[in-house]
């Protein structure tokens, strides 16, 4: 514990909970190279194709359109602002800490409170137009496939695994982690936020009924001193560190696969919006991600535009 | 003829030694197999310590024990301070102690401690206990009184003017009243309000309270920083509960005390208790960090003050009260304070309300003119924004509220010996040339205004009493025993004077004989309260006119008549129009051989018991002196210092420039003009930097203090005083008491420092600033109309 | 751990005689080892038992580090100059009495003989809760105990904070930054020149620090270059006392003029922000005009625009928007 926590003295001398330590971001950076320098190793080891996957076509293309819709302009917009300010956020956190000095609390809390909003906007914009649960669900079944997927990967003896609906089990997966992982960090954040100077309130030291919260009784039965003050200041700064670093491990792994060549056609659908039908038919099942006759709607019912003609069945039968 | 003594400067005869260094004050001195004690300080300002794990600092290089508060005195149920505990009460209270080899080995093995304390709500400003939810500085309440604690709250409707500065007046836990004050306002010409804040601030001497003890044949040999010597040998045996023959105190010098360490101080204890159970001499040195939280400090007020003044000045009715923030243990300032307003208005009609709230600060005692340097400092503005509104000149104002002898005040209707005030402000205004400078009142140049004060400040400056004992040796010199302290304020020194002038002798021809009580030291005085000089010349006359008496009836049993037909001139006794005579020496020698009172075989019945110890300890030396004051007298001491003062105050920065200052005193007859002038020059000083530099903080959610340093507590420095000081006397004897000389160490600080404040609001047009000290920061703030966020706050920064 | 303060703990002492065995003992040492110029910060940290360095490079026996001397363009002072030194120069009296001013105004006449220059601009803010100890951000922690609402914080800063609200305490400092002066640093390997206004960083930049100065610098020489010799000049410094306190607020400022009107201003303010302050916007008002009670009034509201006092510090803001005004005003 001491090795990866910080614990200082309080005022008045008690112990206190102070952060991560830096060894721990260390930690997170050389685990982050480990896994991408391992990934790539073993990859090539199985003698996988460092290239795209050959389209391994099955099933009519009829009916289909060569470009299907996999990110709306709405979707690819939040997830490059999001993208951008994540970035930010670790940039302007970490490389302080690796020795290069600039200013960065102030870029830190605005590129945090972009992701905020970015983050408001893509809830309500998934849950009014897009089919929320498509991409949250996670039930036995999607475990298998998930399962299935990763054994096959392992040795290519096990079961051609099934094929999945629009978001793969991995994508699920990363997505819930991020949003576990950016919600701890943009909860703590803000309290953390609290603590500096912005143009919408004062700062403050002490968070309000918990530093302050210093009634209570003792074993005598008299006023005492329960909460050491400063604890829970070193518990905000530990659980945004946790999350820190969670994030360097989560987005370094995302921009490998990104930018591995046999997943850059899942990079170019975020750029262009849409993948071409070869690698629709090749990785996804049509009957969880329908896509209905492919025609791109250039004015959907409803406002939306091509996600809402997604109707992937719901999994957690 | 012998020279003339009293009122002649003489220059003090430890002057070498202080300047030199040879001057040996407590940590000085050293003792064969001496080790170090350090303290370890509560870091917080209200816990209970649930455990303490010394075994790593007991293992540690040259470590020898370690002392824990079970094993020094404790007074149970009460406010009352014990030198080591596990219940500290303020931040900085020492919990334990550890004595090593040396002192480095006892400071790391403080830190090396383990120490398991349970924090307690705590509170540091008084207004905050009186709130109706507000925490208590003790967990049994926040009075205490009849045997128990208690809870005093005030309401919610009280504190709702509280925001907007103005001062609730709730529940009072002291009141007294005279006239009547109601119908008083009602006839006033001119009612004025304002609610007043000043700090509480440290005594900070330069010396700090280290002290060094051993034990040896049964005897406690102990070697202190007190103000007293006498009375702390008596404080010290009481404190350990042993026969007072058998301490041995040691205290030749002290490097000021300010009122912090009367009689010694209550962390003596120490090295006198780890001494006895190590077997070793302790020595205790305080550092300036801890000395600034045992170290002791004036109390701070928050109060609320209403004057009714006629058309023609006469302060008519006073309605003062005082919330006094007193530490752990308390302090009794705020009604000081209270009769003090009343001695100076002389109002007809007065209510005074007060109460004084224990706080979690580090603990409070007198400071040089408790109680009554705050008063003034506080209400002198007051008296400039009357004046100005009236129309009068602010002399005249002082001049007739000021008392004359037949005063009587505060709630029993004291009285006094003497009362020079008028006297005193007359020749200050003339020395200051008060009516020349009313047109530089006001006066702008560029940013700069010119402001002139009065602060009236009388005080304490006397006791009666005590015992006289000196001897004459067969060397011829006459030998004073002295059981004051030597606080550097030459008093233990000029007292003396009016026995070798009653022997006729020269200065050289005596002896003071001070600071080690084996040799011998007669009751006496504390040396506080500015008691000594009127108390010791007394005491000393006495004793001198014993002496003066023996020496003629021994010339008488000797050379044949009676002692009447003797006088005595420059240290030989000799038969009155010429022949037989005998030196000193000679009379020393024959007193011996007659033995009897006249060595001090025999003593008279009326004096102290604890003079007795001290005399036998001479008897049999030479021919001595020894008596008890009984001069009498009916009616308090009190000594008047009336301080002017010109400033100039820069709008544009708020920082305020004391450009003359004169300060007249009504202290009696004066003994020694050059130590005079240092005392009130001095005195002043401190209020000057009392009411414009000097503060202390704290934070509030921590509550530990800061400026806890010199330069962070900002004394006056000599750059914040003016080059143009002046000190001058009325010199009109006190007629109760034979010398005719009163004390002099307390009221200057209220005359200095409420020159100053009256200056300032003089400057400011009539505005009062209502809180001290008048840093840049409040006085710009208030020039510029900001949002003051300290209004009523007891400690800020 | 229980606090003891007053008594320093025993280091290992290193004097040095020349700049090259003081980098050398610097890089032995590493973050171990403690640079000491005239004393009065580090005596005060090393009392405090709050910074226990395993050795003390001590820097006064090096002579090369000593003394004022012509360079080719104005003048050079070597780092372990005393401040007593600069203020008795002739040379720095007669051509640069904005440094001398600036330099005398620095604690008492023994804090002078005692101090130097290098010393006077690299020591450490005296923010209380960081001296005190407290594990604040400054300190490496996660909190700044004087921007807590309720906090002691009449002396901390009103501008350039970042979480840290302290102040830079040194006097000549922003004199040099108005003269423009060169700090020479020393590297093991390197030497840098950082113009003055550089020199000084905030917390936004390292809130650890206040200066350039790495684990491994040293500052050796402060070189004033000609171009503001003989301008005229303004230093002011507002304190609670007269002696021995740091600023509240200080000002220092440079003008080259044409009669009453102003062709060029360097203006300065400290006790305001963790760092000096250069004023550009102010300097830019009154550049090429003409000095009178207006402009002085126009640019001390300019000064202040942006300052964000905290709870017991607004006078701050007045405070310096006066100074900066006497500043102008002392042209026309």
């Amino acid at each position: 514990m001491g090795r990866w926590l910080d614990f200082e003295s309080n005022p008045w001398g008690q112990e206190v909970l102070q952060g991560v330590s830096l060894e721990l971001m260390y930690l997170a950076i050389g685990l982050a190279v480990l896994f991408v320098a391992g990934h790539w190793f073993w990859y090539r080891s199985r003698g996988f194709s460092e290239h795209e996957e050959p389209a391994d076509v099955q099933g009519s293309v009829a009916g289909l359109p060569e470009r299907i819709v996999r990110h709306t302009l709405p979707s690819r917009i939040f997830h490059w602002t999001m993208a951008a300010s994540m970035l930010v956020l670790l940039i302007t956190a970490f490389v302080p800490l690796l020795g290069l000095e600039f200013a960065w609390v102030t870029i830190h809390w605005i590129a945090g409170a972009v992701l905020i909003l970015t983050i408001i906007y893509h809830v309500i914009h998934s849950i009014v137009w897009q089919d929320f649960w498509s991409m949250m669900s996670m039930g036995a079944k999607d475990f298998r496939e998930g399962l299935g997927h990763f054994r096959h990967l392992l040795s290519s003896k096990s079961p051609e695994p099934e094929k999945p609906g629009k978001y793969p089990f991995d994508h699920r997966m990363y997505h819930w982690g991020i949003v576990v992982t950016s919600l701890a960090a943009i909860v703590t954040g803000v309290f953390m936020t609290l603590r500096i100077k912005t143009p919408f309130w004062e700062p403050n030291a002490y968070y309000p009924l918990v530093d302050q919260a210093v009634s209570g009784l003792n074993e005598l039965g008299e006023p005492a001193i329960t909460l050491q003050p400063g604890a829970a200041t070193g518990l905000v700064f530990v659980l945004h560190g946790i999350a820190g670093v969670l994030l360097i491990l989560m987005v370094a792994s995302h921009i490998y696969f990104a930018i591995r060549p046999d997943k850059r056609w899942f990079t170019w659908s975020m750029i262009r919006g849409w993948i071409d039908r070869e690698h629709y038919l090749a990785h996804f099942d049509p009957d969880k991600w329908s896509v209905g006759d492919g025609t791109i709607q250039e004015n959907p019912p409803g406002g939306a535009i091509a996600d809402s003609t997604v109707s992937a069945p719901r999994v957690d039968d | 003829m012998a020279e003339k003594l009293i009122g002649t400067d003489i220059a003090p005869q430890d002057l070498v030694a202080k300047i030199t260094g040879r001057a040996r004050y407590a940590e000085d001195f050293r003792a064969d197999g001496m080790v170090f004690t350090k303290l370890l300080l509560s870091p917080m300002p209200h816990a209970r310590v649930r455990g303490v794990d010394a075994t790593r600092a007991l293992a540690m290089p040259g470590v020898i024990d370690i002392l824990r508060a079970d094993e020094v005195r404790q007074v149970e149920g009460r406010p009352a301070e014990a030198s080591l505990t596990d219940e500290p009460l303020y931040e900085g209270q020492p919990i334990l102690a550890i004595a090593a080899e040396t002192e480095e080995q006892a400071a790391a093995a403080i830190e090396a401690i383990e120490v398991d304390f349970e924090p307690l709500p705590f509170v540091l400003d008084p207004l905050d206990s009186l709130r109706p939810n507000g925490p208590n500085a003790y967990t049994g309440g926040n009075r205490f009184g009849g045997g128990e604690f208690s809870e005093l709250k005030w309401t919610d409707a009280d504190f709702e003017e509280i925001e907007a500065g103005r001062m609730p007046n709730g529940e009072a836990a002291v009141e007294w009243t005279k006239g009547d004050i109601d119908a008083a306002f009602s006839e006033s010409d001119l009612v004025l309000e304002e609610s007043i804040v000043h700090q509480s601030l440290t005594h900070h001497p330069m010396e700090p309270r280290s002290s060094m003890m051993y034990w040896e044949n049964g005897k406690l040999h102990a070697f202190v920083s007190t103000q007293s010597a006498q009375r702390t040998k008596y404080a010290i045996a009481g404190m350990l509960n042993i026969d007072p023959e058998d301490v041995i105190l040691v205290a030749e010098y002290c490097g000021g005390g300010f009122g912090s360490k009367i009689s010694g101080n209550t962390h003596m204890e120490v090295p006198a208790v780890f001494s006895r159970k190590i077997g070793r001499p302790v020595m205790l040195r305080i550092t300036r960090y801890e000395e600034n939280y045992i170290g002791r400090a004036r109390p701070g007020f928050q109060s609320w003050l209403k004057m009714g003044f006629m058309a023609d000045g006469t302060c008519n009715a006073i309605d003062l009260y005082i919330v006094q923030e007193s530490g752990p243990f308390g302090a009794g300032d705020f009604n000081t304070a209270g009769m003090i307003a009343d001695l100076v208005y002389t109002p007809q009609n007065m209510r005074f309300r007060g109460i004084a709230m224990y706080c979690n600060t580090p603990p409070k005692a007198a400071q040089r003119g408790p109680g009554g340097a705050q008063i003034v400092i506080m209400m002198e503005p007051i008296l400039e924004k009357a004046a100005r509104e009236l129309g009068l000149d602010r002399l005249e104002v002082h001049l007739k509220n000021a008392p004359d002898a037949d005063v009587g005040f505060g709630p029993r209707n004291s009285t006094l010996t003497s009362v020079f005030a008028k006297e005193a402000l007359e020749k200050g205004a003339e020395i200051f040339d008060w009516a020349g400078k009313q047109e530089l009142s006001g006066r702008r140049e560029g940013s700069k205004v010119t402001g002139i004060g009065i602060g009236l400040s009388p005080y304490t400056a006397g006791s009666r009493g005590y015992d006289g004992l000196m001897v004459i040796r067969p060397d011829g010199k006459l030998y004073v025993h002295q059981g004051l302290g030597n606080l550097g304020t030459h008093s233990i020194m000029d007292t003396a004077r009016p026995a070798a002038e009653i022997l006729n002798l020269n200065w050289d021809q005596v002896e003071l004989v001070w600071g080690d009580s084996s040799r011998g030291m007669p009751r006496s005085s504390v040396q506080a309260g500015s008691q000594t000089t009127h108390a010791h010349s007394r005491a000393n006359h006495a004793a001198g006119m014993d002496a003066r008496a023996k020496v003629l009836e021994v010339a008488a049993r000797t050379l044949g008549g009676s002692p009447s037909d003797y006088d005595m001139d420059n240290g030989r006794v000799f038969r009155r129009g010429g022949g037989a005579s005998m030196t000193f020496a000679q009379v020393a020698e024959r007193a011996i051989e007659l033995g009897g009172k006249y060595d001090g075989h025999e003593l008279p019945d009326n004096i102290h018991a604890t003079t007795v110890p001290a005399a036998n300890i001479l008897a049999g030396q030479g021919l001595m002196g020894v008596a008890r004051d009984n001069y009498g007298g009916s009616g308090g001491v009190y000594t008047w210092v009336a301080g002017f003062a010109l400033v100039e105050l820069d709008e544009e920065t708020g920082v305020v420039d004391i450009k003359e200052y004169v300060g007249v005193t009504d202290c009696g007859t004066v003994l020694h003009p050059r130590s005079l002038s240092a005392q009130v020059l001095g005195g002043s000083v401190q209020g000057m930097g009392q009411a414009m530099t000097q503060r202390w903080v704290f934070d509030p959610k921590w509550g530990v203090p800061f400026a806890n340093r010199l330069y962070t507590a900002r004394p006056p420095g000599i750059l914040d005083v003016p080059l143009d000081m002046k000190a001058d006397a009325v010199g009109i004897p006190d007629p109760q008491t034979p010398v005719g000389a009163k004390g002099i160490g307390e009221p200057p600080v209220g005359a200095g420092g409420a020159a100053v404040t009256s200056a300032v609001a003089d400057a400011l047009g009539g505005r009062c600033l209502c809180r001290t000290p008048l840093t840049p920061d409040i006085i710009l703030a208030e020039l510029e109309g900001l949002d003051k966020p300290f209004h009523l706050e007891q400690h800020i920064g | 751990m229980a606090i003891i303060r007053d008594m320093i703990p025993a280091f290992e002492l290193v004097q040095p005689t020349t700049v090259e065995d003081a980098l050398a003992a610097m890089a032995r040492y590493g973050e171990g080892g403690w640079v000491l110029a005239g004393g009065l910060d580090s005596y005060d940290w090393f009392k405090d038992r709050i910074k226990r360095p395993e050795a003390v490079i001590d820097l006064g026996g090096i002579n090369e580090l000593k003394g004022i001397s012509n360079g080719q363009d104005g003048l050079e002072i070597g780092a372990m100059t005393t401040l007593t030194e600069i203020v008795r120069h002739e040379r720095v009296r007669s051509e640069y009495i904005l440094l001398a001013d600036a330099a005398e105004h620095v604690a008492t006449p023994q804090i002078r003989n005692q101090g130097t220059l290098g010393g006077n601009i690299s020591q450490d803010t005296r923010c209380w809760y960081y001296r005190s100890g407290w594990a604040c951000y400054r300190a490496g922690g996660n909190t700044c105990y004087a921007a807590a609402p309720q906090a002691m914080n009449r002396e901390h800063a009103i501008m350039g904070t970042s979480r840290c609200v302290a102040v830079s305490p040194s006097d000549t400092a922003p004199a040099l930054v108005a003269l423009d002066a060169k700090m020479i640093v020393r590297g093991r390997r390197s030497s840098k020149v950082h113009d003055a206004e550089d020199f000084f960083i905030g917390p936004a930049t390292d809130i650890t620090r206040m200066t350039v100065l790495e684990s491994g610098d040293l500052l050796t020489q402060i070189n004033i270059p000609g171009e503001w010799a003989n301008a005229h000049f303004y230093y002011e410094k507002v304190r609670d006392r007269g002696s021995w306190d740091f600023q509240l607020v200080s000002v220092a400022a440079a003008f080259k003029t044409s009669g009453n009107t102003i062709d060029e201003a360097r203006i300065v303010v400290n006790g305001v922000a963790p760092f000096p302050v250069r004023l550009d916007a102010v300097e830019r008002l009154v550049t090429g005009v003409t000095a009178d009670e207006a402009l002085a009034t126009e640019a001390g509201e300019i000064a202040i625009q942006g300052s964000r006092p905290l709870k017991y510090n607004e006078y701050k803001e007045p405070m310096m928007r006066n100074l900066v005004r006497r500043a102008v005003r002392s042209v026309a």
